[in-house]
């Protein structure tokens, strides 16, 4: 328990130092975290509404016509990716 | 930089004399420094490091190898004179003298690269300052000197210098500029200030830090209180006065500085020398009268800004070479003879010189002399060898590089170099052969106009001049020469040890270890001040934007305690703050002082 507090503490401190916010003012602090935090956000808020639907349709736009047994229609593909 | 410290700097009515904001004094007297620091950047916060508070409570039970702290007074036997073994100097380099004179350099000297994402992290740190620098600029108005009623004239601070050095530089002001209050011997005392507003404005508090002194140079630890240089400049005080108030070509010119010049030539082995009170002006004023417009002049890329001024002022074209790339030297300095003077049409130049320095003060590598001399005699180009930090701490006897390298001195054409550093004084001097002295001692504007040395001062100089030549019948400079040597070699190889990066070759006493980061810079010296220990960062404007360096100077009045308790709190401190970028392969084995 006490290691991991250590570990966070340390981790912060180099998170601290290379985004330079140990030598900041507080509000100039508030405002550079703020931007990592939202940036972090929208990254996980994309990746998890977005990403899966994104792949399944990339892995259908690459994987050959031969694999799947027919041919597939490509223009609904192409249609699908347009409207996700 | 410093356009502001004077606005800048309040005072405060010292409190007490409580001995030191960060825990090591009395309660009550941290109490009455508290209510002054309720904000929550005062120019030195500890910034607790990952070991701190285990490894104080391990120090107290085993009291580890050294006991040494700045705050108390401990008992040195670690000097060169008391723990010497019969015979046993410096243990060499293994390369020493086997191998040609570029080998042996590329062995010695190390200048490791930047691992990728450090870089990028730099440069991304800093634009993030900048742009932050940028909307605190534009929204609030400092409380700073402004320009009033200057409708029409040029700008007095120059628009972006002024920017830097109130939004970027100022975040970290607290580690530069510090006033101390004693002599920088291998301690120093600290006036502690507190910020109230981020670095706009900074009052003392009124106590006191004793620390570790690694940022003097102080080569050879002639700046003491105490001691025969200190008791003969006293005298000479008394007797001579403090100033002759005139130029050494009119009422300033006396018997002593005359001695002077005489003994720093004897010193150097060389016919003649001229000196002058002010180490910058040595080479801001005198490259001028021996250089002029159709003169070339081939400069090496890290050389010190008294020597580009100098350049500047004289007119001559300036090349500058890659730092301390023999290939590129004699590349640049080929193509400038065979195409002559582009201005003139083509025609030869007048006089082609080199100018380098002995130890270069921010990279802390050292010259490569030997191979300058044989490029020098090729092209029959004249050679200005800078020594202001290698004098007096390079060489066996103290002579600068031409001692370190056995070059004979007389193949250096002009010798400049300072008494500020080594002889713990100040000063410069020009040594060389009659005909040149005498031609500056007509031509120089340092000697003509420029007042002379104060008596004190030039005594002081006479004095460990003397003390490291060995004429005062001791033995006294030979060890203090031995000693920076050893702790030199100690200093560095632990360093390496402990897989930071350091720069320069490895035996130069100036040791830059790289930081990187902007804000790195700041965190270690705050760090590094709250365990009693004082040293200089270098950032921007001084360095390329990417290398930002801490520089430890090592002085002969360091103990092998002293350095063993700096390295210790070295290795905490990097382990803590990730300084440890060096991917080279440790050595394993303890070293050796």
């Amino acid at each position: 328990m006490f290691n991991l507090k250590q570990l966070a503490t340390h981790l912060y401190r180099q998170y601290a130092l290379i985004t330079c916010i140990n030598m900041l003012e507080p509000w100039e602090r508030k405002l550079i975290n703020g931007f990592f935090l939202v940036m972090l956000a929208l990254v996980f808020f994309s990746s998890y509404w977005y990403l899966p639907n994104y792949l399944q349709n990339l892995l259908q736009v690459l994987t050959p016509p031969a694999w799947s047994g027919q041919t597939e229609n490509v223009a609904y593909v192409a249609q699908k990716m347009g409207t996700s | 930089m410093g356009n502001f410290d004077a606005f800048e700097q309040g005072f405060a009515s010292p409190n007490g004399n409580g001995r030191l904001p960060n825990g090591h004094g009395s309660p009550k007297e941290r109490l009455s420094v508290e209510p002054e620091r309720k904000f929550s950047a005062p120019a030195y916060t500890e910034i607790r490091t990952r070991r701190c508070n285990a490894k104080a409570a391990a120090e107290s039970k085993q009291a580890s190898s050294s006991s040494y702290h700045p705050e108390k007074k401990a008992h040195m036997n670690g000097h060169a004179s008391a723990t010497r073994e019969q015979g046993s100097s410096t243990k060499p380099n293994q390369a020493e003298g086997k191998l040609s004179p570029e080998k042996e350099h590329y062995q010695k000297t190390s200048f490791e690269e930047v691992p990728m994402h450090t870089a990028c992290l730099t440069y991304l740190g800093f634009y993030l300052l900048m742009i932050l620098g940028y909307i605190n600029q534009l929204l609030f108005v400092p409380k700073v000197a402004t320009e009033k009623d200057r409708e029409g004239y040029v700008a007095l601070y120059d628009a972006f210098e002024s920017f830097y050095s109130r939004y970027v530089y100022r975040r970290i002001k607290d580690c530069w500029n510090r006033p101390i209050c004693s002599v920088p011997g291998d301690e120093l005392t600290l006036k502690d200030r507190v910020t109230d507003d981020y670095g706009w404005s900074f009052k003392f508090t009124g106590t006191e830090t004793r620390c570790l002194n690694l940022g003097s140079y102080n080569y050879l630890g002639f700046a003491a209180a105490t001691g025969r240089c200190a008791d003969e400049s006293e005298e000479r005080a008394r007797d001579s006065g403090l100033a002759y108030c005139s130029s050494r070509c009119e009422l300033g010119n006396n018997a002593q500085l005359d001695e002077l010049e005489k003994l720093t030539a004897r010193y150097f082995g060389v016919e003649d020398a001229i000196v002058f009170g002010m180490g910058f002006a040595t080479n801001a004023l005198n490259l001028p009268s021996l250089l002029g417009p159709n003169c070339m002049v081939v400069s090496d890329e890290k050389n010190h800004a008294s020597i580009i001024l100098g350049l500047r002022l004289s007119g001559a074209t300036i090349k500058v070479f890659k730092h301390n790339n023999m290939r590129d030297l004699e590349r640049v300095l080929r193509d400038g003879i065979c195409q002559g003077n582009a201005k003139n049409g083509g025609k030869p130049w007048s006089k082609v010189m080199i100018i380098v320095e002995g130890i270069f003060s921010m990279e802390g590598s050292i010259v490569r002399l030997p191979e300058v001399v044989a490029l020098k005699k090729k092209y029959k180009a004249y050679l200005y060898l800078d020594e202001a930090h290698s004098v007096g701490a390079m060489g066996s006897h103290g002579r600068g590089v031409t001692d370190y390298y056995k070059v004979d001195p007389k193949d250096v054409d002009i010798l400049m170099g300072t008494f500020t550093k080594s002889f713990g004084s100040a000063g410069g001097y020009l040594a060389g052969s009659k005909k040149l002295i005498d031609f500056l001692r007509t031509n120089s504007h340092a000697h003509c106009y420029a007042g002379s040395i104060s008596p004190p001062i030039a005594q002081q100089i006479l004095t460990s001049m003397k003390t490291i030549m060995g004429e005062d019948g001791t033995e006294t400079g030979r060890n203090k020469i031995m000693q920076l040597a050893r702790n030199t070699r100690y200093f560095r190889r632990r360093l390496a040890q402990l897989g930071v990066i350091t720069y320069g070759h490895e035996d130069s006493p100036v040791v830059p270890m790289l930081v990187y980061l902007f804000s790195k810079i700041g965190a270690v010296v705050r760090t590094l001040t709250t365990r009693h220990i004082a040293v200089v960062g270098a950032g921007f404007p001084a360095t390329p934007i990417m290398e930002g360096r801490i520089r430890f100077c090592l002085s002969a009045a360091h103990t092998k305690e002293q350095l063993d308790y700096a390295l210790e709190v070295i290795d905490e401190t990097a382990d803590d703050l990730g300084l440890k970028y060096s991917r080279k392969p440790r050595d394993p084995n303890p070293i050796e002082y």
